[in-house]
């Protein structure tokens, strides 16, 4: 029973990752342009099946096709906010709709494309570490320790770079910061763009673990969405905590009750804090 | 004694926004509360209208206690508040925000027999005797010109007057005005001495906050003065007023008049 | 007023005659599913247009309903109609739970509508799941149909006129209540709520009662909707299904009583026209939402409204 559960909570940290890594791009999305981007499940998606063709379709090498497609999901990102997501900076209701509308279109393309069959990326990188008697593939804690150094990296940005340091400004005093000089509407931009790429590198990382299907993105971002919310949006490492949290509470979970509920609980979540403690876990931390 | 407030006070962390403040209100007289900008007078004026529980003190309206009672209870039981910042329904005509403003008349007319006029308009005539007030309160206030005009499109003198008449229409007990004169000009305060007058000779009590000594000066009956969230002087008006305390106040030092 | 009514009358003597001319199954079929779905959109804008809320609920309240509709027949052996009135009060139970928590805890906005997706996603799984009585992902097929007044409600003509019954009572209650008092607290919610409040409109209980009134109205279309498809599937509480009656009520206009109907209308006859396969029917949905926000915030009614507007001023 012991490794069962240490298997569980340690694969669950490392699922708790990628609804991490997904969730920073949705606190970063709040933070700067005020609105819950939930399309972002799409752009994991398209940076999924982007690491696939590189991967398996133009023959690059995993660790090339990875940056390949981050890079084309961030140019992406960079066409939607032109195109949309501009539109609709600190309106919520419409941010909602618009990206939801999106998620219909984009999911839709995908599975006329590449229909509903699973995508499956050979192997990567094989073999397992085996702790304690539970097995662990090496691959996952590869991306394990890839999205923690990139969320911490970004923490870093944020609070010691000066770009990070007007941007956390601008989430705090959207005028002041103005006045100060920072390029609001190039700082808004580029945060979409970067939360884009960090949804792509998670959706390329995911594609080296799982099979791919044209809707992987939305439970993805519903659970990421959670798992801001949890940690309370805006919170840069709150964001990370909360997707562990909630990984782990998955994992453990489906020992004890029946694999339906394995999605329930981030909606229990998500309710619970809404009504009880709306500014999040870690509210008023970076 | 229509109104009791009694020790109130109102802490914000470290911050006291209202120290144990009490008086009364008695029916049909014109209270005015003087005191320079961030003497706690909106604070003040939201708790006794319920809209925040106090830190410590009661509110009783009527000997019973208000604080911490839902506002809409609030407005029902007779004590209605205006806002400082004109609060309105953007898309509305000035017409239309009286008609809202009727609700709690009709609650009070019909009762729960108000779901009847859903299938049948003409129940209990209620409508028409609503159109009817609305169109009084509207002739009250000097609104006539702006009637179907939209609350967007209206002056701000007339925005706060918008928001006498909705309070009006609620048929208030006790009219708690905060800061009416705030941001008019001569005739415009002229037009609302002259509304809030004809108020009392109806018989509804005023307790109005200012900081306009003139206006506040000729239109109370009887005067408290605020100061730092504490009461430092009630009395007559002219008396109020050439008070010490009261003076400091204002301008920081001693002068023989205002 | 007259012309209003006037055109009124004879737009419904044009709908009352029209299966005596238009012999086609296919367009009798789409108007079916016009008018089911336009019941959808006029009570869901009644909880977003007219009082200002965005629920993610409505779907859940259709699918809810349709699925209840079906097991109160089997498990309780009740009659068609019986079993659609008891649907609606658990709808309206559901509603007043997740209403209560929601409006109790004064949400707002953005916030009501993600707890309203949650739920709904509740929902979702449960149906999805609970295998033994909603056979989950497979669905369940419905083999029998209504009676109403002697007559077996089976073809594509009996429920023409059975789902256009249906709307016409769901235009004429939502008409009388927008433009009622009760219509008028919905708007001063939508506007002001902290104003409407101090005087004295009890918010929670309004927001409260558009939203069970709309939900109720919503499970009524889900009950009909099931046993004329034949089938139910969890697919019915999809968000897809929210995301389409949100776009029908923006297309539309969510300013009037009758303009979702025109949206409704659009977007159920537009795929089926043009023989759209689901994903590319997802994809007009998701752009028209998307152009409807960013070009045509105010929806055809809306934009027609304010154009003769600025003809009058001119």
């Amino acid at each position: 029973m012991g490794q069962l559960l240490l298997g569980q909570l340690l694969n669950g940290a490392i699922l708790g990752t990628l609804y991490g890594i997904i969730a920073l791009g949705v606190t970063l999305t709040f933070g700067i342009t005020g609105i819950v981007n939930f399309a972002l499940g799409v752009f994991m998606m398209l940076g999924a099946y982007a690491a696939w063709y590189f991967t398996d379709v133009a023959g690059l090498p995993y660790p090339l096709a990875v940056p390949c497609a981050v890079a084309v999901t961030a140019l992406a990102g960079l066409i939607a906010d032109q195109g949309l997501f501009r539109f609709t900076r600190n309106n919520l209701v419409n941010g909602l709709l618009v990206s939801i509308g999106m998620i219909a279109v984009l999911e839709a393309s995908a599975l006329l494309i590449w229909t509903s069959t699973p995508k499956e990326l050979h192997r990567v990188l094989p073999g397992v570490f085996v702790i304690f008697g539970f097995v662990l593939p090496k691959m996952k804690l590869l991306v394990f320790g890839l999205l923690l150094a990139v969320i911490i990296a970004t923490y870093m940005a944020l609070t010691r770079t000066w770009i990070g340091r007007a941007a956390y400004a601008y989430a705090q005093n959207p005028e002041a910061a103005q006045l100060m000089g920072v390029r609001t509407s190039r700082l808004q931009t580029g945060v979409v763009v970067y939360s884009t790429a960090l949804a792509g590198l998670g959706g390329a990382l995911y594609a080296s673990l799982y099979s791919l299907e044209p809707t992987l993105g939305s439970l993805f971002v519903l659970k990421a969405v959670e798992a801001a919310i949890l940690a309370g949006i805006g919170s840069v490492i709150g964001s990370l905590f909360g997707g562990i949290i909630l990984g782990v509470t998955e994992g453990v979970g489906s020992i004890y009750l029946p694999l339906a509920f394995r999605d329930a609980y981030g909606l229990v979540f998500l309710v619970a804090i809404l009504l009880f403690k709306p500014a999040g876990l870690f509210a008023g931390r970076r | 004694m229509l109104l009791e407030v009694r020790g109130l006070t109102k802490r914000f962390g470290g911050l006291t926004a209202v120290a144990d403040v009490s008086f009364g209100v008695a029916k049909g007289e014109i209270v005015g509360i003087f005191g320079p900008n961030g003497s706690g007078k909106t604070t003040l004026l939201s708790l006794v209208a319920g809209l925040m529980p106090p830190t410590q003190g009661d509110v009783l309206w009527k000997s019973a206690p208000i604080q911490g009672r839902p506002a809409h209870e609030v407005a029902a039981a007779g004590l209605v508040k205006t806002f400082q910042n004109p609060q309105l329904f953007a898309e509305l005509s000035v017409i239309e925000h009286l008609q809202i403003a009727g609700h709690l008349e009709l609650k009070r007319r019909l009762g729960w027999k108000r779901l009847a006029t859903l299938v049948r308009p003409e129940f209990g005539h209620a409508g028409g005797a609503l159109q009817a007030r609305a169109e009084h309160v509207v002739r009250l206030c000097r609104l006539d010109a702006s009637r179907d005009r939209l609350a967007a499109e209206i002056s701000y003198g007339e925005e706060k007057m918008l928001g006498v008449a909705m309070a009006l229409m609620c048929e208030p007990e006790l009219l708690l005005l905060d800061e009416p004169a705030s941001g008019l000009g001569a005739g415009e305060i002229e037009n609302l001495e002259a509304v809030l007058r004809d108020l009392k000779a109806h018989g509804t009590t005023l307790c109005i906050i200012d900081h306009k000594v003139g206006f506040l000066g000729r239109l109370a009956d009887r005067a408290i003065g605020l100061h730092h969230g504490a009461k430092i002087a009630e009395g007559a008006p002219d008396e109020v007023l050439r008070n010490p305390d009261v003076v400091m106040a204002y301008l920081g030092h001693s002068r023989d008049r205002i | 007023m007259k012309s209003q009514q006037a055109g009124l009358f004879i737009v419904s003597i044009f709908l009352l005659a029209l299966p005596l001319w238009v012999k086609s199954d296919v367009v009798l079929t789409i108007l079916v599913f016009s008018w089911l779905q336009g019941m959808l959109a006029v009570s869901f804008n009644l909880i977003f247009g007219f009082t200002g809320q965005l629920s993610m609920f409505h779907a859940a309240a259709f699918g809810v309903a349709a699925y209840a509709t079906h097991l109160f027949m089997q498990h309780l052996g009740v009659g068609y109609w019986t079993a659609v009135v008891l649907a609606a009060l658990l709808v309206s139970v559901l509603s007043i739970i997740v209403g209560t928590i929601c409006f109790r805890f004064r949400l707002k906005e953005f916030y009501f509508a993600v707890v309203t997706l949650a739920f709904s996603e509740m929902a979702r799984l449960t149906v999805l799941n609970w295998n033994d009585v909603t056979n989950g992902s497979l669905g369940i097929n419905l083999q029998e149909k209504p009676w109403l007044l002697g007559f077996k409600v089976d073809g594509t003509v009996p429920w023409y006129y059975l789902s256009l019954f249906a709307l016409a009572a769901t235009l004429l209650v939502c008409w009388r209540v927008v433009h009622s008092w009760m219509g008028r607290c919905f708007s001063a919610i939508r506007l002001n709520d902290e104003l409407g409040d101090t005087l004295g409109i009890n918010v929670f209980r309004y927001k409260l009662a558009a939203f069970v009134a709309g939900n109720v109205i919503a499970a009524i279309a889900g009950s009909l909707y099931a046993f004329y498809l034949g089938s139910l599937e969890p697919g019915f509480l999809s968000i897809d299904q929210s995301l389409g009656i949100v776009a029908m009520v923006l297309l539309g206009g969510r300013s009037s009583v009758f303009a979702p109907v025109a949206g409704a209308l659009l977007l159920t006859a537009l795929p089926h026209l043009i023989h759209f396969s689901a994903e590319v029917r997802s994809i007009v949905y998701g752009s028209i939402l998307i152009l409807t926000i960013l070009v045509l915030p105010q929806g055809i009614y809306g934009s027609i409204a304010a154009l003769l507007r600025k003809r009058h001023a001119a």
